[in-house]
């Protein structure tokens, strides 16, 4: 079936100018551009880029211990190595020595198995020190064996996990009395919080203040309290993956339309130079579906690419700080990417189709770029300083009504409204959310019934 | 069938140029209309428009019953376009542009492919059909546009100047195809600065100037209709004319003057008066010998340049 006459023609001018596009020279520079800014930014802001340290709080390793017995009594102590998200690290030597009143007794130097695990019977020593040495990084616990066993151990670690500045993440690791890995059903002020893996790891979130966390192994409940303390607990724009992820939302901003005006400032004019404009509309297309089809085909074009890149940006963060973004702010910023690139080819076509050479077209390009993502900025933050020097309010409410006039900062504003409330003070939150959206889809509309009426007036001319 | 009625084309707003203004003419089906104008006349804006290119400001255009303002798409359907200026998408092969040209008419790939690489064969191409069309020469890319304009084997094919630039053997071959494309029952609507290739091949002219439309008509007929009340001119070509053969025609009833020339001598006579059996008689009397004796013929470009004020094509 032929497809409705105002969309005659679209199809096989998209597949026409994807094609071109994703062989072209200027595709592939700006696609290694993107990936060196968004790939890059990721993996130096997630902070291993800094030369292998471990920034941030986060040890390489976490030390579980537990005092176990076996069948005949004798002590086994326990230890499990992990990284500090449950990941069972093999191979890590643990070092194990007797603690008494004569000092250390050095006992053996033993590599955790397949699960990280090391079990080692100590005989009747009381209290073992256990150490694990990674690189300059040394970690070490201490396993006392009590007079009377308990049918299950449990150890914890409480602390900024997730790295968004506050102490709200708790990580616990039970085993049973021989030392054993046993399904724990972990609750916090009686609710539920989910049940340890296969190497007997949970991690989950406290409440602010204080709570009661109940360990129950085979219906017996072991109970102990916690306490998140203060407020967020820290500065809120200070690491994290989420927050790493805004650093690399804001800098893609830049890149990204600059890759929409790069791939399609000359969608139209290049026809018009290269003299293939009356031969492309002598055929039995409409001027909207050869206009759709130039949108289309440079939009995947610069789409695939970018989605790739962001793609690889997040995966980047979530290897390098070990979790991975909030998944609907990740989803936003891929979405939010999209939505960019089309407000900044849809603008390029229209000044394609009004630039009479490439040149213009570049130029015409350029400025388009400068005026959106630097001089409006300026002078927007020119002219509200100047009228709202002594209102700070005044003045925030003033930068983000200004900012819905320019589709890269409505991006940004867009990109703060996803970002997750425990970021809320770095983003725009406090703005209501219709504006920037209503302008997100305003500007869309606009740029497409311009690209639209443009080529319809001036497309041959 | 081509029906042009009140065709006017203005640039830029109501107060703008005026490129074209009232243009009016039919091309029959089936025949090869020449579309001959000085440079800036209006041909280029007239082909655009009839390519769908370009919109008119004002006037009705059917294309084999088709309005082209009403369903564009059903004149485009059967529409052959070749620009004067034949430019292609330099990263792309022969093939590969006649590919997608075909993609909009809903030709399927495999059977574009056949008719592709058939057009590009029997233009000579079909060594050339896989390289990019940067590397092709003018010749060359001449003959591709040829294959993209017959690519949808249209009724109807609009060319712009089809053997501008072209050498004498490619300039035949044109001609011949152009024949060959009339005689499978194409209508042709062909603009061209070639005088000399019109005559050969159009029985029908029409003649745009300043976005008028000077004259339409069959050569003859223009022919006849600028000679008609001009006095006539015989020429003759013979040998051994002496002063009293040259008084002997001067004496015939109708005939105004009589002037030699290196082959002989030319004889004006009246406006519809027929003095060449008179002549010879009085010029074999003479004692000349008479080689040839014709009465003098307005070529196309004598009518070109009468009508058109001296503008050149």
């Amino acid at each position: 079936m032929r497809a409705p006459e105002f969309f005659r023609g679209m199809r096989q001018v998209a597949v026409q100018e994807l094609l071109v596009n994703l062989k072209s020279l200027r595709l592939i520079i700006m696609a290694l551009v993107s990936a060196l800014v968004i790939v890059g930014g990721a993996y130096g802001f997630s902070g291993l880029g800094s030369g292998g340290g471990f920034p941030g709080g986060l040890p390489p390793v976490v030390v579980w211990p537990h005092a176990a017995y076996n069948a005949t009594g004798s002590h086994v102590a326990v230890v499990w190595v992990s990284d500090p998200f449950g990941g069972p690290q093999a191979g890590r030597t643990v070092d194990l020595e007797a603690l008494g009143p004569n000092g250390t007794v050095p006992l053996a130097k033993i590599a955790t198995d397949g699960n990280g695990f090391v079990r080692h019977d100590v005989g009747g020593t009381d209290v073992i020190a256990a150490t694990v040495t990674v690189g300059s990084f040394q970690t070490g616990t201490t396993i006392s064996f009590p007079p009377q066993p308990q049918n299950f151990t449990y150890d914890i670690i409480q602390g900024d996990l997730d790295r968004d500045g506050s102490d709200d993440e708790m990580a616990i690791h039970v085993v049973n009395v021989s030392g054993d890995v046993v399904p724990a059903q972990i609750a916090v002020n009686g609710t539920s919080v989910g049940s340890t893996d296969a190497h007997g790891y949970l991690q989950f979130d406290l409440p602010r203040g204080d709570s009661i966390v109940n360990v129950t192994v085979a219906g017996e409940t072991q109970t102990f309290p916690a306490t998140v303390r203060g407020g967020s607990g820290g500065p809120t724009f200070a690491s994290g993956p989420d927050t790493v992820l805004i650093i690399i939302a804001a800098l893609s901003g830049f890149i990204v339309s600059l890759f929409g005006v790069v791939l399609s400032f000359d969608a139209v004019s290049k026809e018009r130079v290269q003299g293939t404009m009356d031969l492309l509309l002598s055929r039995p297309a409409s001027r909207s579906g050869i206009l759709l089809g130039k949108f289309l085909g440079a939009f995947a074009a610069v789409a695939l690419p970018v989605t790739l890149v962001n793609l690889a940006g997040i995966g980047v963060i979530a290897a390098v700080s070990g979790k991975s973004p909030t998944g609907s702010f990740a989803a936003a910023f891929l979405g939010l990417s999209l939505l960019l690139i089309a407000t900044y080819v849809l603008l390029q076509l229209s000044l394609s189709t009004i630039a009479k050479t490439s040149g213009t077209a570049i130029l015409f390009g350029v400025l388009a770029w400068l005026l959106f993502n630097l001089l409006y900025p300026i002078i927007t933050f020119v002219i509200g300083a100047a009228l709202f020097a002594n209102d700070p309010a005044g003045y925030f409410h003033f930068s983000l009504v200004s900012g819905l006039g320019s589709p890269t900062q409505v991006y940004f504003l867009l990109i703060g409204l996803a970002a997750p409330q425990s970021l809320a003070g770095s983003g725009g939150t406090a703005v209501d959310p219709i504006l920037p959206e209503a302008a997100a889809v305003a500007w869309i509309v606009l740029l497409l019934l311009l690209a639209l009426w443009t080529f319809h007036k001036r497309g041959p001319e | 069938m081509i029906e042009v009625e009140g065709l006017t084309k203005v640039y830029g707003g109501s107060h703008g140029a005026r490129a074209l203004d009232g243009v009016t003419f039919t091309v029959p089906e089936k025949s090869i209309f020449g579309f001959l104008g000085p440079n800036g006349a209006g041909k280029t804006t007239t082909i655009r428009i009839l390519a769908t290119v370009l919109q008119p400001t004002e006037g009705t255009i059917r294309i084999d019953g088709h309005d082209l303002g009403e369903d564009p798409l059903a004149v485009k359907e059967n529409l052959g376009l070749m620009p004067d200026e034949v430019l292609f998408y330099p990263t792309l092969t022969g093939l590969q542009q006649l590919l997608y040209y075909a993609s909009f008419y809903g030709i399927r790939r495999a059977d574009a492919r056949k008719r592709g690489k058939e057009l590009l064969e029997q233009f000579g191409l079909g060594d050339e059909m896989a390289k990019k069309v940067k590397a092709y020469s003018h010749g060359m890319k001449k003959r591709l546009a040829l294959a993209q304009c017959l690519l949808h084997d249209p009724h109807v094919l609009i060319m712009d100047e089809p053997a501008n630039g072209l050498d004498p053997g490619g300039m035949r071959y044109f001609r011949d195809l152009i024949r060959w494309l009339n005689g499978q029952g194409k209508t042709i609507f062909l603009s061209s600065h070639m005088l000399y290739e019109v005559e050969q091949l159009c029985e029908r002219v029409g003649i745009i100037d300043h976005g008028h439309i000077v004259a339409v008509d069959t050569i003859a007929d223009l022919s006849a209709r600028l000679t008609a009340g001009a006095p006539t001119v015989l020429r003759v070509s013979a040998a051994g004319v002496t002063d009293d053969g040259i008084r002997a025609v001067a004496a015939i009833p109708g005939v105004t003057n009589v002037e030699r020339t290196p082959l002989g001598v030319d004889v004006t006579a009246k406006a519809g008066s027929d003095v060449s059996g008179e002549v010879s008689r009085a010029l074999v009397m003479a004692g000349a010998a008479l080689r040839e004796l014709k009465a003098e013929q307005r070529s196309l470009e004598d009518l070109f340049l009468a009508l058109t004020k001296g503008g050149g094509a």
